[in-house]
């Protein structure tokens, strides 16, 4: 366990916790944009480097571009925190919120120290994926021959979104 | 504990806030930005099992998820420009007019 991914999951972990209670939608967006980055950090340091990249570029990048610049539209104030107002609301959420994280420590708890759900290992060990070229090679070879069929759909999805957004930004409805 | 623990417990925090931000928030571009924070825990934690498990399948799915959360935050993007055009807000106790 290296110190850096330590540091990125304590920073990634406090700057969740501000975009929950930050006021400000920019403040938020901000938060997310490190959320982002330090996951593409986390990808770069335990070796997968073209999901880093696709991180950065995409979600990082392009993504949280669009969302700042719709807050920018919008123009949005401050966000009344009512949520504060109805302590019942409020903490019920964070009830539900501790028995969602608490089930999912256990179904982690069954896997890493019972070893309950036991599961295949694959093939693509770091000595193989250094042997085979590097691993933005391994994924690109299995993105264009094994899963090529899901590649097109998923191409075709894409296009029918962006003619989507298109036009339910431009139609005036009444 | 290892990296994967680690990481494992870094998503299932991440997914916990994603949700609490979607229940708790109530702007619908807050809603959006946790939808993105959930999408992210889950990549996180396939990238780490798929990591650990030593296959590919793992990426090659978050890939995948990328892509369709682009298009989700385009389209959502687009609708809420639509609801702010016809409310004047984008808070979601001001779009009542489907209720009877």
């Amino acid at each position: 366990m290296s110190v850096a991914i330590v540091i990125l999951c304590v920073l990634s972990a406090m700057l969740a916790i501000t975009m929950l209670f930050a006021r400000n939608p920019v403040t938020s967006a901000m938060c997310l944009l490190g959320v982002l980055i330090m996951t593409a950090g986390i990808y770069g340091l335990i070796g997968e480097h073209l999901v880093a990249t696709i991180q950065l570029v995409v979600y990082a990048g392009a993504i949280m571009v669009l969302f700042v610049f719709s807050i920018m539209l919008l123009n949005l104030n401050n966000e009344d925190t009512d949520y504060l107002k109805h302590p019942g609301v409020f903490y019920s959420a964070i009830l539900l919120g501790l028995v969602v994280f608490g089930f999912l420590m256990y179904g982690l708890n069954e896997h890493f120290m019972n070893h309950r759900m036991d599961y295949q290992h694959g093939q693509f060990t770091p000595d193989l994926i250094r042997e085979l070229g590097g691993n933005s090679k391994v994924l690109a070879h299995a993105l264009f021959s094994k899963f090529y069929v899901s590649f097109e759909v998923i191409s075709l999805a894409l296009l029918i979104a962006v003619v989507g957004a298109v036009v339910l930004a431009k139609r005036k409805f009444d | 504990m290892t990296n994967d623990i680690l990481l494992q417990i870094l998503a299932a925090f991440l997914f916990t806030i994603g949700m609490l931000v979607v229940l708790l928030r109530r702007d619908t571009i807050m809603i959006l930005m946790g939808i993105e924070l959930l999408l992210n825990a889950a990549n996180l934690s396939l990238v780490a099992f798929s990591k650990s498990a030593g296959m590919i399948e793992g990426q090659i799915q978050v890939f995948f998820i990328i892509t369709i959360a682009a298009a989700e935050s385009a389209i959502g993007l687009s609708i809420l420009v639509n609801l702010y055009r016809n409310f004047g807000s984008i808070k979601t106790q001001d779009a009542t007019s489907l209720k009877g």
